[in-house]
């Protein structure tokens, strides 16, 4: 492909109006057609020469009407409104001849060839008649009628191939270039103007203005191959139209340009250009006459992705302005699978480069095919947020006032060295005494706790919080100093949520502060919020305890029932020795059946007891748990006889 | 207020217009003889598909009510018969879209069948007078008069049962149309044609085992006397013998645990596909017992199945509003997708500020994305992430509601369970829209952030915080925010609760922000109350008794001192913010109010007298901008306005409202509704023409052989003219292209085509001695002879000789001699060929 003028390119289109969709054929020589919107391939299309005749060049047909609403007669309630629909697609192909693709019905439309000997290097659709234009290496340049599919004319343009076209928006002129730009009147297919200027091939032409030629407001565009400047030229009723009038600067040979044209005075001419180095650059322009210094992108955008730790550029394939003005649909990535996308650009920000994972949205993109299932992404860091855990609730929050005295206090906690020694000696004194008064056997860890909560060691808190013995608890709890009750108190709510069997120790702890500080606690200005946090696990959890236990006597019973049925098939078998003589024996066997499942009961409600610990986070109603265990556990088993005597005299 | 300034309004041209969504699930697809078409019924059209682009070609439009049924014509596979309540049968070209003939037959119809045996004959389900409690419906058939008219009258019905199953799929023409069976309840019915006879059997209602034995649908082997019937209990029942009224045989297949809903024999009759609830499509190798494959999974309950003529395409309808092509080797390679809607639309209408599409919820667990645009559904965003299973009387996760926040960086959604049961089950999702990736990610998952269900909610509308309010039936709304935590030493941002509010324990129903974000209303029965979301104080409470308040919203930028209320009491009430007082209020009954983002104006949906109005006004006007009566005849409880891509420059006053958004509703049908202005089409109709090109594919193997040996004739012929022999291949000949190109159903009988077509593969020899033999004579009799002929064909000829002439370079001339010889030629008689085309049928 590079030997036919250096086109690397390839070509790549989006659908003119709302850019639904993008057209693109990759190096496989295989036609893609990308829905912008739902981000998913449309459809592929082989051309049967696909390898041999590779596609050069695509443009997309002008729009048409799905629904012809008649004219004659609008019902009050019409079935359905107009959908615009855009269809066709025209490839040149680099056997020289030209394929006429329609994408609704998926299928090739016709093809038009026999008249170019060369690759066609530009398509361009008549922006109303159906009449196409194509342009070739050969020179020449063919005007196609689409309703017979025949040429209609087709004329010698240029002393060398012709490698880009453009019509004006009136349909009454049209650009050619190689080298030179030439202008022609459609109707007599003379050459109404020349432009010279570029010294390499020109590959991009494009008008940015709809008025008509003699009123010197008409403008157009062109790039060329190796060439960092775009043109603007003018086309000027008084002939003297030598030179361009503004040239814009890039950074690269442009590879795809898109132009929105300025409906009234006050609005700019907007250029999108994406440049053969994978950069967008958006440039901002009055056209009014000659502007002699080349102007530079208002905003330049990349793309870029993270391998590894460090970003690596991904290349831009074409871009495409909105029409409200505000958005871009960008398409980057590779030719055989691009990413599009849909973003806002702000013009006050000179560089801009967008970091996208495009591998995880190509994976997303591929399993949509067929299924048109999106599934969002649920990854590790999403947080989840249940009853009881800080942020279910609102906060409990302080009055201003009460903020400022905590304040305060928290201030006054901060102790004089004196005190400090003091506290010391007392606890010291305390220590002692508890020496003293008792054995050898420490009875608490009051000092070790104190010391563990102000270094926040985990180990010494860890290995202080498992002690079982409650005698231990109490004391350590009500030797405790004050102030080392509310860290008391935070660690413990902290040490809460975590593992049921931890919390399982740590109520024992939690009830010992209630009731031995319960006087200091109240005195506490702040206390609300200092409690509010376990108050609210304490509501929450009392709420599921209602469900829980329910869901525990329906498991029980499940149990007992899955016991008893194993056991009765036991007996089942004895039974079908026994009954076929003897009616009464059924007796016998239900006995010993009830014989065998009081013991059979009593493993599993073992089993279950500890199934309920593993499951259950609610160890603060532990000994309620227990009491309520025992009472339906002596209710589940008078009721149980019912179900299995069913089951048995089924 | 409102009610008496309707009469002032006039008529404007804004009209109230379909714009999608429609069902194309009613009755069963069909498939087009080179299966590159589906048709499906779609509300009063006929809608066309492409199977290989999903995409929709165009749509037969014509009927005035629901189309019933559709079925290919058999004498001509090109054109296809369409039924619908209206009472007309139609027979249309579907590739071209154009209508044919209309044939009237009075009463309504609702289902259609023809078969290639009884030309001219259509068989259609009719119902036998409504003044019957329960409806009793007949199968009668009539013959289509043959008549040259665009409208026909036929009304000469005869019946040939007059007590059938109102579901259409219980009726089934037999191998080669001998007989045609239907099925009702428990009653199996097979009338032969020849014998003019009914063999009727019956099944019991249950056996044993409780089976449920109600015929649910009937199909019949195109190859063989077989009857294939599905039942309720999930069995089907091959039928065999069936023509003697004592020894008929059966056999049973069973895997559907539900009932069949369809079943379709594969054109040769080797294979039988089912399909039921289960959303499994089952192929059953008929004559190998219970042989099978399955297609599982395919989403949402399988309501029919067809399959192409050729066996190599099969069309499954699915209760989600969708049919999947299966192509050969059991494979589904494509998706037809409407909107779906299922039986209730849970969330409110949505626009993914992003990419402008509608959301609602769709498939189970999902939230669909839907171009409004282009009517086409976009995809379906697994929200709960849970295989859904297709089984009547399961509880599984539904989504209920969801938000976008205003830049559509934030999606809320709740899914919840239990609905009916007393185990309520729900979870509160937040969804980042993350740019890396281009896709939501969950940031955070709330279980039971109510202890009861989730009424309402709303993100505020400010661009800095975003905060998210909802209320539940635990009396309580709670303010979520995105705020760092302090227990998890992570960067990212998670959610938590930040305010809990209630009102003397009341239930709330609304909330809503003001369009700056400083207010909060959220409405607790009668009783609206206007918090400040910065300090959570309670800022005034506004109540106007009697009746709950069903709607809430603010007005926007210079209306945004009004907050608007609806009451279940019939009263619209605006108040105002300033004074805490009521502005205005009128009666009127509001089913749907909703407010446009980009402008003042307030759109409101009121239910009267059996149809909706709607009325669209300013807050701080007392009269309202715009007024449309009878809408649609049921209520609306959906609605939304959609910013428009590009604004419009509105001329008429009455429009205006129209120009920066546009207004879409749902019918209690599910049909989307839109309100359209004829100024607009007539913009799109002149500015996308439509385009003729002439779709010949110049690459058919037909054509390479035919052209190609025109194109050595003409080289042979013409060698002085190198020129002209490029353009000259593609023409080939007149009668050729006339017999390729034109449709089948236009051209002239095979013998007179015959001559022509043998004329134009001919080799003509040059020769000298014929060459000087020529006469101008014999030329204009032989033109004359031509014109006898027929019109089109002179025509074309004319056509091309003036394309021909148009081409430069070209002069397109058959020499004397190819003339005489073709005069020779056509002289000869080919009586012998027309017979052997008359013998073939």
């Amino acid at each position: 492909m590079a030997a036919d003028g250096g086109r690397a390119v390839l070509p790549c289109a989006f659908s003119p109006k709302s850019q639904q969709f993008l057209a693109l054929c990759a190096q496989d020589g295989r036609l893609r057609i990308w829905n912008t919107e739902s981000k998913a391939l449309q459809q592929e299309y082989v051309p049967s020469a696909h390898l041999s005749a590779a596609c050069t060049c695509v443009t997309w047909g002008p729009c048409r009407a799905v629904q012809d609403v008649p004219q004659r007669k609008r019902r009050k309630c019409e079935s359905g409104a107009a959908v615009e629909q855009t269809d066709l697609l025209a490839l040149g192909t680099a056997a020289g001849s030209v394929l006429i693709y329609s994408t609704v019905k998926g299928d090739l439309h016709c093809t038009l060839d026999g008249e170019h000997s060369g690759p066609v290097n530009s398509v361009q659709w008549h922006p109303e008649d159906s009449v196409l234009y194509s342009g070739s290496d050969d020179t020449h340049i063919a005007e196609w009628d689409l309703q017979k599919g025949k040429v209609i004319c087709k004329w010698k343009a240029d002393r060398s191939a012709i490698s880009s076209l453009c019509i004006s928006p009136d349909g009454k002129l049209l650009l050619s270039a190689g080298m030179i730009i030439k202008m022609w009147n459609l109707e007599t297919k003379e050459v109404y103007r020349k432009f010279t200027g570029h010294s390499t091939m020109v590959t991009t032409l494009c008008f940015a203005t709809t008025r008509p030629p003699d009123s010197n407001g008409m403008y157009f565009l062109s790039g060329a191959a190796h060439d960092r400047l775009l043109s603007v030229w003018q086309v000027r009723s008084d002939g003297k139209d030598k030179n361009s009038v503004v040239s814009f600067t890039l950074t690269d040979e442009p590879q795809h340009i898109d132009l929105q044209t300025s409906s009234h005075k006050e609005e700019a001419m907007r250029l999108a250009v994406v440049c053969k180095d994978g950069q967008l650059h958006l440039f901002e322009h009055f056209l009014n006459g000659i502007c002699k210094k080349p102007l530079s992108p208002v905003c330049s955008l990349q793309v870029s992705t993270m391998k590894g730790d460090s970003p690596v550029p991904v290349p831009l394939l074409a871009a495409a302005l909105c029409a409200d003005r505000q958005n871009l649909k960008l398409a980057y990535g590779h030719h055989l699978q691009p990413v599009m996308e849909k973003t806002p650009f702000n013009t006050s920000e000179r560089h801009a480069c967008l970091v996208r994972d495009v591998l995880s949205t190509l994976s997303l993109s591929v399993d949509m095919a067929v299924s048109k299932v999106k599934t969002p992404v649920v990854n590790q860091k999403s947080k989840v947020l249940m009853p009881g855990l800080t942020g279910h609730k609102a906060p409990i929050k302080l009055t201003p006032n009460e903020a400022e005295k905590r304040k305060k206090e928290t201030s006054t906690t901060e102790l004089s060295i004196e005190e400090r020694l003091e506290q010391i000696e007392l606890s010291g004194g305390r220590k002692g005494a508890a020496k003293g008064s008792s054995s050898l056997q420490t009875d608490s860890f009051a000092v070790l706790l104190v010391q563990g909560l102000e270094s926040k060691d985990e180990k010494i808190l860890n290995k202080i919080f498992q002690t079982k013995k409650e005698i231990l608890i109490k004391n350590t709890v009500s030797r405790l100093p004050p102030p080392a009750i509310l860290p008391l108190l935070e660690e413990l709510s902290r040490r809460l949520q975590g593992h049921p069997f931890a919390a399982l120790l740590i109520v024992q702890w939690f009830k010992a502060v209630l009731t031995q500080h319960a006087s200091y606690l109240s005195s506490l200005p702040d206390l609300v919020s200092q409690l509010g946090l376990i108050y609210h696990m304490i509501e929450s959890r009392v709420k599921l305890y209602h469900q829980l236990s329910r869901l525990h006597g329906k498991l029980f019973l499940l149990m007992s029932q899955v016991a008893t049925s194993s056991s009765a098939q036991k007996t089942d078998v004895d039974r079908t020795a026994k009954l076929v003589y003897e009616e009464e024996s059924s007796d016998e066997d239900e006995g010993s059946g009830d014989e065998g499942r009081p013991e059979d009961d009593s493993d599993n409600w073992e089993e279950d007891e500890t199934a309920m610990e593993l499951t259950e986070d609610k160890m603060n109603h532990k000994e309620e748990d227990e009491e309520d265990m025992k009472d339906e556990s002596k209710a589940n088993g008078d009721s149980d006889l019912d179900p299995e005597n069913e089951s048995e005299e089924e | 207020m409102f009610r008496e300034a309707k009469n002032m309004v006039e008529r404007s041209d804004i009209r109230v217009v379909r714009c999608g969504g429609s069902k194309i699930n009613f009755r069963p697809p069909i498939i087009s003889n080179d299966s590159r078409f589906v048709l499906c019924v779609s509300g009063d059209s006929v809608k066309v598909y492409s199977t290989r682009t999903e995409e929709w070609l165009h749509s037969l439009q014509g009927h005035t009510k629901q189309v019933t049924g559709i079925a290919f014509n058999p004498a001509n596979h090109l054109q296809v018969y369409s039924c619908s309540a209206d009472g007309t049968v139609k027979l249309w070209d579907f590739i071209d879209g154009i209508l044919i003939k209309t044939f009237i037959i009075g009463s309504p119809l609702f289902a259609l069948y023809v078969s290639k045996e009884h030309e001219g004959v259509i068989f259609l389900h009719l119902s036998k007078g409504t003044h019957h409690k329960n409806e009793c419906f007949q199968l009668v058939s009539t013959h289509l008069p043959k008549s040259a008219d665009q409208e026909v009258e036929a009304k000469e019905l005869s019946v040939v049962s007059s007590h059938i199953s109102p579901n259409p799929s219980c009726t089934a023409f037999g191998r080669g149309g001998e007989y045609i069976a239907f099925a009702r309840k428990l009653q199996l019915d097979v009338y032969f044609f020849r014998k003019q006879k009914t063999y009727s059997f019956y099944l019991k209602a249950t056996d044993k085992k409780g089976a449920k034995n109600a015929f649910t649908c009937i199909a019949c082997n195109p190859t063989d006397d077989c009857i294939a019937t599905g039942h309720e209990d999930g069995k089907i029942r091959l039928w065999r013998n069936f023509n003697h009224k004592k020894e008929y045989t059966y056999s049973t297949l069973h895997w559907h645990h539900n009932a069949v809903n369809t079943l379709c024999f594969t054109p040769e009759g080797t294979n039988l596909l089912s399909g039921g609830i289960e959303s499994v499509l089952v192929q059953w190798q008929c004559g190998a017992g219970s042989k099978k494959d399955v297609l599982p999974r395919l989403g949402g309950s399988i309501l029919h199945v067809s399959a192409s003529p050729d066996g190599q395409l099969f069309c499954v309808s699915h209760s989600d509003n969708k049919i999947t092509v299966i192509e050969d080797g059991f494979k589904v390679s494509g998706l037809i997708q409407g909107l779906v809607t299922g039986d209730t639309v849970l969330t409110d209408l949505m626009i993914d500020p992003r990419s402008k599409a509608l959301v609602l919820n769709g498939k189970p667990g999902h939230l669909q994305f839907y171009s409004l645009l282009r009517d086409k559904h976009l995809y379906n965003l697994d929200i709960v992430q849970q295989e859904y299973i297709y089984e009547a009387g399961l509880d599984q996760f539904e989504v209920v509601k969801a938000v976008f926040d205003v830049k559509g960086s934030w999606l809320a959604t709740v899914e919840e369970r239990g609905r009916e049961s007393s185990d309520l089950e729900f979870f509160l999702k937040l969804w980042a829209f993350d740019e890396t990736t281009q896709s939501f990610v969950l940031n955070t998952s709330i279980s039971a952030a109510h202890t009861d269900r989730i009424i309402s909610m709303c993100f505020s509308s400010s661009e800095e915080t975003t905060m998210l309010v909802t209320t539940a039936e635990d009396s309580q709304f709670k303010a979520w925010c995105q705020g760092a935590d302090a227990d998890t030493q992570q960067d990212q941002n998670f959610w938590s609760c930040d305010f809990v509010g209630s009102y003397h324990n009341l239930k709330p129903t609304n909330c809503t922000f003001s369009a700056d974000s400083s207010l909060l209303a959220v409405s607790f029965q009668e009783v609206v109350t206007v918090w400040s979301p910065d300090t959570w104080e309670l800022l005034t409470t506004l109540c106007q008794p009697p009746g709950q308040i069903r709607d809430l919203c603010f007005g926007r930028l210079s209306c945004s001192k009004y907050l608007l209320g609806t009451t279940t009491k019939n009263l619209l009430c605006c108040w105002n913010l300033l004074t805490c007082a009521l502005e205005w209020s009128t009666s009127l009954e509001v089913s749907k109010l909703q407010a446009d983002p980009l402008s003042e104006n307030v759109a409101a949906f009121s239910y009267q007298s059996k149809h909706t109005d709607l009325f669209v006004f300013k807050p701080s006007e007392p009269l309202p901008l715009f007024t449309h009566e009878k809408v649609c005849s049921e209520k609306v409880h959906r609605a939304i306005f959609v910013p428009r891509e590009e604004l419009l420059n509105g001329c008429d006053e009455r429009c205006q409202w129209l120009n920066g958004s546009q207004l879409y509703f749902l019918t209690q049908n599910m049909d989307l509704m839109t309100f359209s202005m004829a100024t607009e089409e007539d913009r799109m109709l002149s500015s996308s023409k439509r385009l003729v090109i002439d779709d010949s594919i110049a690459v058919t193997p037909f054509y390479l052989l035919l052209g190609k040996h025109r194109q050595q004739q003409q080289k042979l012929n013409t060698p002085s003219h190198p020129a002209a022999d490029k353009p000259q291949q593609k023409q080939s000949s007149v009668s050729i292209k006339q017999l390729l190109h034109t449709p089948a159903h236009v051209l002239p009988a095979a013998s007179v085509l015959c001559s022509m077509f043998v004329n134009s593969l001919l080799i003509s020899n040059t020769g000298v001695r014929e060459e000087m033999e020529s006469s101008e004579q014999e030329m204009d009799s032989e033109k004359e002879e031509e014109d006898s002929e027929g019109e089109m064909e002179t025509r074309d000829s004319q056509q091309d000789l003036r394309a021909q002439g148009s081409v430069d370079e070209v002069t397109p001339k058959l020499s004397k001699a190819q003339e005489r010889e073709l005069k020779r030629v056509r002289k000869t008689d080919f009586s012998w060929m027309t017979g052997l085309i008359v013998s073939k049928p």
